[in-house]
């Protein structure tokens, strides 16, 4: 009789290499403490950033990949708390690894409770992002991630990096793509501590990419696909450099 | 509940100052091996490792034992909560989360069985626990995978909840200290003989696909020291019970000492059948924890019972101390 019996995929790593492992799954007291978290970041954003969020019903089962505009530390918070169920349990944000992986304490609380990935930056390693491919698909796993690469200090979208296609290219696996009002002014990166200050969030139809091939050319189409969705879903004076005032919302 | 001196039985003396100069022997053996060069390096560090492990190790075992009851209970907990992690991990069963939050949800139960000295809850939670495992995920309408969940939980609650709070349910007695530090003593020691046995006498393999470091030698070294060393201390510890017999005395140590080796092959077992080497890292020349403990797994309820059978715990003493009634 043979059962199937597969160990966690970060089984036999020391406890302080498993918090910056790719391979990290996650356990009960993860899953306790993250559900705790995001209960504390949902009640958070309600209060001080009056959190609208639009087009809830666009997000598909896991797998998928959720992207948007990104010019603050509350850009993966807001995603990450608007996510419900069997997604929020497999969700991932890949966050800078020279930002939150830096100490034991900050990596802990990384893992733990925003259940992160390291991605590093200029120097990440094709096999790294195979590994975070392969888990995507095998272990259907959700992904938080901001393409631009980093945090734009005057809030105005940059050109997105091929690395989303590397992720996605010839798969089956959605990217949905959102957009972000209000994060850059209520926490700029220049502030250490949020502002209380309105926040939107517009989230759009899933996009495909099982046309493409897994090639740079097949990367950067993907990665172009994406930025203009994510721009088509700003408002025109967002798109055009500077972010609106936020106003009431159409739903 | 009547609470006894820490060192008022002469075997906890014993067993005290016994494993203190076990270590200080020891690390008086390995410094003289580091100064003289005695030995490879590897071999030399393996050893600084494994004795270090145990430096921290035998406090953390024996510390709650002497602090009291309640520790001991709170202390089996963690070691419950600890064991669950490591074989949830190793075998998958964490995929599963809610089978694994009922496991945990049994090994607190049974414990607080043990805290409240109900009996009558502490047994009834087999079958009950049980029965909640085998229930809990079939809401969800999701057959695929569900006698391997459903058993996993069950085999991990038997071990780690039912089986091991055993130990806790001992510390009602109030001369449990020197029970309780004989067990963790002389099973320890049993992994300890087998090795040594193991590498003087040599000689066939014990079984080999499951483990293929054991001989037979090792075995039935282990155990006659095992048996020997038990017999003699639970002489000491049962005097003036039906218990103090040489041929009760002697199948006493016979259970622990086939207990505390079963317990090492089981463990050998699931490791071989997932083709993994440890079960965790957390000590260092050990493993995991469970590669530390498996030994206690079985012994527990073994030796509980045969005590139980013929002396009991607790007895006389007040019950359902948090529960009333």
């Amino acid at each position: 009789m043979e059962w199937k019996l597969r160990p966690a995929r970060d089984h036999g790593l020391p406890a302080e290499e498993r918090l910056r492992s790719l391979s990290r799954e996650r356990g009960l007291g993860s899953l306790l403490l993250g559900s705790a978290w995001r209960a504390a970041l949902r009640g958070y954003l309600a209060a001080f950033h009056r959190l609208q969020v639009t087009g809830r019903d666009h997000l598909p089962p896991p797998p998928f990949v959720l992207i948007a505009n990104h010019s603050s530390h509350l850009d993966a918070l807001t995603l990450s708390a608007v996510l419900r169920g069997e997604a929020a349990r497999r969700a991932h944000a890949l966050a800078a690894g020279d930002t939150f992986f830096t100490s034991t304490l900050s990596s802990a609380f990384a893992a733990y409770a925003v259940n992160a990935l390291p991605v590093w930056r200029k120097r990440t390693k094709s096999g790294e992002l195979a590994t975070l491919r392969e888990r995507l698909v095998e272990d259907r796993l959700v992904y938080i991630l901001f393409p631009e690469g980093t945090r734009a200090r005057d809030g105005a979208m940059a050109p997105f990096q091929p690395g989303i296609g590397v992720l996605v290219a010839g798969t089956e696996v959605p990217v949905v793509p959102c957009f972000l009002e209000g994060c850059h002014a209520a926490w700029p990166p220049t502030r250490s501590w949020p502002r209380p200050g309105r926040l939107r969030l517009r989230i759009g139809a899933p996009l495909r990419f099982a046309d493409l091939p897994a090639t740079r050319a097949g990367w950067e189409e993907a990665a172009r696909r994406c930025e203009a969705a994510v721009r088509a879903l700003s408002p025109p004076v967002a798109a055009a450099g500077s972010p609106p005032p936020v106003g009431p919302s159409p739903r | 509940m009547i609470r006894q001196d820490v060192f008022a039985h002469p075997v906890t003396i014993g067993i005290v100052a016994a494993t203190v100069a076990v270590l200080a022997i020891a690390a008086a053996v390995i410094g003289t091996m580091t100064l003289r060069g005695r030995g490879t390096p590897e071999l030399r560090r393996e050893l600084w490792l494994r004795l270090g492990s145990w430096c921290l190790l035998l406090p953390l075992m024996m510390g709650p034992v002497l602090l009291g009851r309640e520790w001991v209970i709170g202390a089996v907990t963690l070691l419950g909560l600890a064991c669950l992690r490591e074989f949830d991990r190793a075998t998958g069963l964490f995929r599963e989360p809610l089978v694994a939050a009922l496991v945990v949800l049994g090994i607190l139960a049974a414990n607080f069985a043990a805290l409240d000295h109900w009996y009558g809850f502490f047994v009834a939670l087999w079958p009950l626990t049980v029965g909640v495992i085998v229930v809990g995920t079939i809401p969800r309408d999701r057959p695929a995978g569900y006698i391997q969940r459903t058993a996993l939980g069950i085999f991990a609650y038997m071990l780690f909840g039912a089986g091991l709070a055993h130990l806790s349910y001992m510390a009602n007695e109030p001369g449990f200290r020197p029970i309780l530090l004989m067990l963790l003593t002389t099973v320890a020691l049993s992994d300890v003989a087998a090795f040594t046995f193991g590498k003087l006498i040599g000689g066939p393999k014990l079984l080999p696909a499951t483990s293929p470091n054991k001989s037979v030698s090792g075995a039935l070294g282990a155990l006659a020291v095992t048996t020997l060393l038990v017999a003699a201390l639970s002489f000491f510890i049962f005097r003036g019970t039906p218990m103090a017999q040489p041929h009760w005395l002697l199948t006493f140590g016979v259970i622990v000492g086939i207990g505390a080796q079963a317990g090492d092959l089981m463990l050998s077992s699931i490791k071989r059948d997932i083709g993994i080497k440890d079960m965790g890292t957390i000590l260092p020349g050990h493993g995991g924890v469970l590669d530390r403990f498996n030994s206690l797994l079985l012994v527990a309820p073994a030796a509980f019972h045969f005590i139980q059978f013929f002396v009991g715990f607790g007895m006389g003493q007040p019950t359902r101390l948090i529960t009333g009634g």
